[in-house]
């Protein structure tokens, strides 16, 4: 068979970089950055926050091919950051979205874990009986 | 590049809020509001398919005289949700020191029964976890049915007999379905199709045929003769997380969001990793831990603080035991910070 392995989807080969830059001469102040291994999980994210991001004229990504998982995402910034900034300033800013996304799941479920276990402790109360009030 | 994580432009000045309205053993329900599409997207892409597991990968059959193949059932075999507590501490078999599997990487688990009376059901009960792993319950078949039997492997008639070996490792659900965590995730917007994503097609009338969502009532309908708003987005994202068993599903979100971080501090560090030569530099960020293996510097056995300032322990800051995950195994806050 001549399938290639379904890891490849997502491993690294050797030597291979997650993430190389290319300057694009075609337009000021652009690169092109080349992820491997990677899907539209990174491509969309971060490609829709670049657009809504300061100092960002212009975004977007494409997969060339369904099967190769390869992404790349085009920036051009209006010249105060370089592409590179950005997109490292995007992705910081997403981490913390995501931390913060966390901490509120957290909040919230230890909350509602608490109110069931007082629902458990009423429960039990009544089932223990009247006990002299 | 000062970068202060806290401060976050006006836009963001809230973030996102979380409004869970069911939780038990099996799902997570969950409202998320004040984010864009591709945030809420993103997680649940990565809660499908990118978040660590074990399932049986290899086995060795020793006898078979049932009515199945061999093939058919180390199939069956494979999609059978193990318990996946503990699995931080599992190493991938690929980025382990041994030949092809060890107790640091795997979990083996048998089976044997031979049918004595008329007819028998082998079903994941009667897979048994061999003594040595790693972690108490990790690769333990999941039982969630009344009678306590889990799921249905095959079948025996008289004297027929299945004897087996497997073994179970650490994936995820990029490279085989096996290793998915969730049996679904529910991810619906805009109840009412304000935004027209959708169109809805009908013999008559679109409204009498469809059936309301359950969130309708969580927004409001548009008017009667309301324009069309060009500038409206989706920003409330209704999810319903349902577990397979392996995970708790509270616990699949926490760890989806987990592992986006990752994947985004791997490039965080790699866009950034000349910058750090001359100073502020102890980024040893995980050149994406979980996957691309191989790498220089991995040898921690958890992630040293994948972006920030070094030094204090983070959401998945040092030693796999301060996660959220790892904490408090299952069950629970614990107060695993989170960058
Ligand atoms: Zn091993």
């Amino acid at each position: 068979m001549n399938a290639p392995d379904r890891f490849e989807l997502f491993l690294l080969q050797d030597g291979e970089k997650k993430i190389t830059e290319k300057v694009f001469t075609g337009m000021s102040n652009t690169s092109d950055f080349i992820l491997m291994k990677e899907d539209h999980t990174l491509g969309n994210l971060l490609s829709e926050n670049l657009k809504q991001a300061p100092h960002v004229m212009m975004a977007g990504y494409k997969i060339a091919h369904p099967n190769v998982p390869e992404v790349m995402i085009r920036i051009q910034t209006d010249g105060t950051i370089t592409p590179r900034e950005a997109l490292v300033n995007i992705c910081k800013q997403l981490v913390a979205s995501y931390g913060q996304l966390g901490r509120e799941f957290q909040k919230e479920f230890a909350l509602r874990q608490y109110a069931d276990q007082g629902e458990q402790a009423g429960l039990n109360a009544q089932g223990q009986g009247n006990g002299g009030f | 590049m000062d970068y202060d994580p806290m401060a976050m432009d006006d836009s963001e000045s809230l973030g996102p809020v979380v409004k869970i309205s069911q939780a038990d053993k099996q799902r997570v329900k969950f409202e998320l509001s004040n984010a864009d599409i591709a945030f809420a997207n993103s997680l649940r892409r990565v809660m499908l398919a990118e978040i660590p597991t074990i399932a049986i990968d290899l086995v060795e059959i020793e006898e078979n005289s049932s009515v199945l193949a061999d093939e058919f059932i180390a199939h069956r075999l494979g999609l059978i949700p193990l318990s996946a507590e503990g699995v931080e501490n599992l190493l991938y078999s690929r980025e382990c020191d041994c030949d092809e599997y060890c107790e640091n990487c795997s979990v083996k688990l048998v089976l044997h029964a031979k049918c004595t009376g008329d007819e028998m059901s082998v079903s994941s009960r009667d897979l048994v976890p061999t003594a040595d792993r790693i972690s108490q319950n990790l690769g333990t078949p999941v039982i969630a049915d009344e009678d306590g039997l889990g799921s249905l492997i095959l079948k025996l008639r008289q004297n027929q007999e299945i004897k087996l070996e497997c073994i179970a490792k650490k994936g995820i659900a990029k490279e085989h379905a096996k290793w998915a965590p969730s049996a679904a995730i529910g991810f619906e917007y805009d109840p009412h199709n304000k935004l027209h994503h959708t169109d809805m097609w009908y013999e008559s009338d679109a409204k009498a045929e469809w059936p309301m969502s359950e969130y309708a009532d969580w927004e409001e309908p548009p008017q009667e003769g309301e324009p069309f708003d060009y500038d409206a987005v989706a920003n409330r994202f209704y999810f319903n997380v349902e577990t397979a068993g392996n995970i708790p599903p509270e616990t699949i979100v926490t760890e989806g969001i987990k592992v986006l971080q990752q994947k985004l501090a791997g490039l965080i560090h790699e866009l950034t990793e000349g910058d750090n030569e001359n100073g502020n530099g102890d980024y040893n960020g995980p050149r994406s831990p979980e996957f691309n293996g191989g790498g220089e510097g991995w040898q921690d056995p958890g992630y040293t603080t994948p972006y920030g300032n070094g030094g204090n322990q983070s959401a998945w800051g040092g030693g796999g035991a301060t996660t959220p995950y790892g904490q408090t195994p299952y069950g629970g806050a614990g107060q695993g910070g989170w960058q």
